[in-house]
């Protein structure tokens, strides 16, 4: 623990270093503050360009579920793959054993939910260590900086490259200029619920910046080896350079240290992993119609794990270099157009999982592209594809159409194919692990990228006067070629295994009956094909799930929110075969407005399972009720 | 740069042609607090105006603001009428004596025209008058029942500046069938909590000058805020829907000078200017069609400036 603390404040001194400069920045701000003829005749920087417009739902190439700031705050989650439970087609867990975390959408298909791609403030997010691992991407920033969450319901690796096989989880920070003054965040609770958050923001001539500290802590769930605490710091300047120019500078560390392995059992350990990254973004408006955006990070990922017992560690590196760039413009009224191209490379480094020294590194060159062309007033064709080389796995072509048609106001046909694929992770082509000298995972190479081939019908209503929106989606996702570790013998491989189709249906109703009032009712039906009984997969989402949230203000000021989850049998993420069990979950939440003065803020107490403690992940772990507390004081 | 290259030759060619008559008989002096587009326009309007009704190009003075300070008080000329184009050029001709001269300022919005009349101890007056940038607030809210007929309640964000017409408008929202959501911000830091707690429920959000509020740095999170909450922005200048803002309504600064030269052609007819400030007479309208699209509003500017025209002059 005093080794991270150092190591946190090592690499906070440069952090600190810009914030102190940015501070210096902020004193000499100057701001006009008489109304002259200039704030009527002065021209203004092009905000909504056409890159930042957004997308109406009705013309999106697919499904999407938005979840907004005032929705996270008031379900009472504690991070986003909890809050991904309210997402029709999704799967997560609450545990840590796969290193954070899960959320999966139509299958627990692996232990670590690789066939999404998650993306913070445009980041590509996903574990290069951990076969790709969704999970600790979701953490990689606190709830309370999160402005909203976009989750794209099915294959979008047109748009989004390999990982976004299943869909994507696009998660957007909040603007600096949202956040200015200080805020402070409590939670304390059952199950050693300690979650700390504090964030300043500050203003300065050409822009604004955030600083956030905070820690997300608990006991675990019962069985599994707790402590789970991850401690953050996330920094984000933007700054306007000139009216059509605007930067902005991202940075942040994450330090995860929680227990693996059963309590009481010779797996039971401590690890850490500890992640950073530097993100700088630069988006100029070329003109009224057409904008450009490149963007250039770096992220590193350190795991220590080390199981004694077998005289064996995981430890390793990862690093990433990504460099992007997205040219985005309007061809007459009808014809918008986004293209770009990405340049990535990953490097991972570990002894015990390649026998090897040296980084085993894998370039990905993309180009991407996609328009959107409005064929008659109520038709809108989505076009696009994707064109991936990758070092290692060669090339891939993903492409997509979509067409929606208008058929009355409010209501919105779908219909769309897409084809997207995944290349074998370094794991999966390449793991070489001895376990007390014998040979355990030796992967000889020979897996391919598996792929997908979608399609789906949509029908999306939003009847505003009523209330009222909802959206349908009826898919076929045919998998080929699925990356499954065989283990019938040792040394365990990767090899592409059978196919097998997901089909089914969701839908996802919004309505607000009343003043103050807001019902989420949403549900899943979801048949996984696949023949291999053993390996779980034919059970890795529930047939039927359901979710409902009622969302009550009351003239008082008293906010309530009522969650029921509903899951029918379905074997756990982290136990294959091993486990087949449904659930059902209530939670409650009751929140109090403060205020004193111009500051306002709230108390909230959230209960969460209100009933009998199910299993999760593993049959041998169970999420208790808990009860927390939480005082926000926002600027 | 040719743009502003060519305005910078044809305002000196205003000027010189000034000078040239400086000499003679002149009835009208223009000052203008800049040399730039808006108060070209505005002047070039103005001279047209009064040009196109008999008064010679030679009896019309443009100077600079840097000329006019330059100029000592007892050698100021003695014209009928002097024409401020601007705040600054409006407070300057208030501290000047210009004895038995009406006063006209053009381009100036109605809260720097107050600040003018303080700081100078005077009061609007037939000798000492204005013609505001600001579009009145009656003609505000009928644009937003044509353009949105199914809002019910506006959003508004007031600054010290704005502030004093807050009750003006909740009476007038209120004759309107429009409920006002309104905020008022002391420090710049206020802006997020106050655009959330207004824009929550509303149907629209309509802007007031005031640089507290709307300037070059908070429009952006203005309208990425209100976009997302669907509000959609009604604002006072063209430059906002540019940036993103639904619609604007706002006096051209060519209207402006049109509006001036007919005022300074009755003064110099032996009438006098009104007792109270003027709003602009004339105005346009703009849409952002790609963000009335985002927001499922078929708008069409031409038709709602014809509407709203017809419905002030039936």
């Amino acid at each position: 623990m005093k080794d991270i603390s150092i190591a946190v404040q090592t690499r906070l001194t440069p952090l600190l270093g810009v914030v102190c400069l940015l501070v210096s920045q902020g004193t000499q701000a100057q701001t006009r503050l008489a109304v002259s003829e200039n704030d009527f005749l002065d021209d203004m920087p092009i905000v909504l360009s056409v890159s930042r417009l957004p997308q109406r739902l009705d013309e999106t190439p697919g499904a999407v579920t938005l979840i907004d700031h005032d929705m996270i705050r008031r379900s009472g989650a504690r991070d986003v793959a909890d809050l991904l439970r309210l997402v029709p087609g999704f799967q997560t867990t609450e545990s840590f054993e796969s290193v954070a975390p899960l959320a999966s959408y139509h299958g627990a298909l692996d232990r670590y939910a690789t066939r999404m791609q998650v993306l913070v403030d445009g980041r590509s997010v996903y574990s290069p260590y951990f076969i790709g691992s969704t999970g600790f991407g979701l953490q990689a920033v606190a709830l309370q900086d999160i402005e909203s969450i976009e989750v794209l319901r099915g294959s979008n690796s047109a748009s989004y490259g390999a990982r976004a096989m299943l869909g994507v989880i696009n998660i957007v920070t909040r603007h600096t200029q949202d956040t200015l003054g200080p805020r402070l965040s409590v939670t304390r609770g059952e199950n050693g619920v300690h979650d700390t958050q504090a964030s300043l923001g500050w203003g300065f001539e050409w822009g604004s910046a955030r600083i956030g500290v905070d820690q997300r802590a608990d006991d675990g769930l019962l069985g599994a080896n707790g402590r789970n605490q991850l401690n953050r710091v996330n920094l984000r300047a933007d700054y306007r350079t000139d009216a059509r120019t605007e930067l902005q500078i991202r940075a942040g560390l994450t330090s995860l240290n929680s227990g693996k392995g059963q309590l009481g059992t010779i797996e039971e350990r401590p690890v850490q992993l500890d992640s950073s990254f530097v993100q700088l973004d630069w988006q100029r408006n070329l003109g009224p119609d057409s904008d450009l955006a490149l963007s250039v990070s770096h992220s590193r990922e350190s795991y220590v794990d080390k199981l004694l017992s077998y005289q064996f560690d995981y430890d390793g590196i990862s690093r990433n270099n990504t460099l992007t760039a997205i040219h985005t413009f309007r061809q007459g009224p009808d014809l918008r157009v986004v293209w770009g191209g990405e340049l990535r490379r990953e490097s991972i480094m570990s002894k015990s999982f390649y026998q090897q020294e040296a980084a085993l590194d894998t370039d990905f060159s993309r180009l991407f592209g996609n328009l959107e062309w409005r064929l008659a007033p109520a038709w809108m064709l989505n076009a696009g594809g994707l064109i991936e080389h990758n070092s290692v796995s060669g090339e891939s072509v993903a492409p997509r159409l979509m067409l929606n048609w208008h058929v009355a106001p409010g209501h919105t046909l779908r219909a769309g194919v897409s084809r997207a694929f995944r290349p074998p992770s370094t794991f999966e082509k390449s793991a070489r692990i001895d376990l007390l000298g014998t040979p355990y995972i030796h992967s000889t190479g020979q897996v391919q990228p598996e792929s997908l081939r979608a399609q789906e019908l949509g029908y999306f209503a939003d009847l505003p006067h009523a209330g009222l929106s909802w959206d349908v989606r009826v898919f076929r996702e045919e998998l080929g070629g699925f990356i499954r570790q065989l283990n019938a013998s040792f040394p365990r491989d990767y090899a592409n295994d059978e196919d097998f189709a997901i089909t089914g249906g969701e839908y996802q109703i919004k309505w607000r009956p009343w003043t103050g009032a807001q019902i989420l009712f949403n549900q899943a039906y979801i048949d996984i094909s696949s023949v291999r009984e053993k390996t779980g997969t034919p059970l890795a989402a529930p047939k039927l799930a359901s979710s409902l949230v009622l969302m009550q203000k009351f003239a008082n000021g008293l906010d309530l929110t009522l969650t029921h989850q509903d899951s029918g049998t379905a074997t756990l993420h982290g136990s294959g075969m091993g486990s087949a069990v449904a659930m059902t979950r209530t939670d409650v939440r009751l929140a109090w407005p403060l205020r004193w003065g111009a500051r306002h803020g709230e108390v909230a107490l959230v209960v969460q399972n209100l009933g009998e403690p199910y299993q999760d992940y593993d049959p041998a772990y169970v999420f208790q009720r808990r009860a927390f507390v939480t005082l926000q004081l926002d600027n | 740069m040719i743009q502003r290259l060519h305005g910078i030759l044809v305002w000196l060619a205003l000027c010189l042609s000034g000078l040239q008559t400086q000499a003679q008989g002149i009835k009208v002096h223009i000052v203008s607090s800049q040399a730039s587009a808006p108060y070209l326009d505005a002047a070039q309007a103005l001279i047209k105006g009064l040009s196109s009704h008999g008064v010679a190009r030679s009896e019309i003075q443009v100077m600079s603001l840097a000329d006019f300070s330059n100029v000592s008080p007892v050698a100021l000329p003695t014209g009928k009428v002097w024409v401020a184009l601007g705040t600054q050029a409006a407070a300057a001709l208030a501290k000047a004596q210009l004895r038995g001269a009406s006063v006209l300022s053009a381009l100036i919005p109605g809260s720097g025209f107050e600040r003018v009349l303080r700081q100078s101890g005077r009061q609007a007056s037939a000798q000492f008058n204005a013609i505001y940038l600001d579009q009145p607030l009656q003609r505000q809210l009928v644009l937003i029942r044509l353009a949105l007929p199914r809002a019910k309640r506006v959003a508004v964000l007031w600054g010290p500046e704005s502030w004093n017409r807050a009750d003006t408008l909740r009476t007038l929202a209120n004759t309107h069938g429009l409920v006002l959501r309104d905020a008022r911000l002391k420090v710049e830091s206020d802006l997020f909590a106050a655009l959330q707690s207004v824009l929550d429920g509303s149907d629209v959000l309509l802007a007031q000058a005031d640089p507290l509020v709307f300037n070059s740095s908070s429009i952006q999170n203005i309208l990425m805020t209100s976009i997302r909450d669907k509000v959609p922005l009604v604002a006072f200048s063209p430059a906002y829907v540019r940036a993103g803002a639904l619609l604007a309504i706002y006096s051209t600064p060519t209207q402006v000078g049109t509006q001036a030269a007919r005022w300074v052609l009755d003064v110099l007819a032996q009438r006098t200017l009104p007792e109270q400030a003027m709003a602009p007479d004339d105005f346009e309208i703009s849409v952002n069609l790609e963000v009335a699209r985002v927001l499922n509003l078929p708008l069409d500017a031409g038709q709602l400036q014809l509407s709203l025209k017809r419905l002030e002059q039936p």
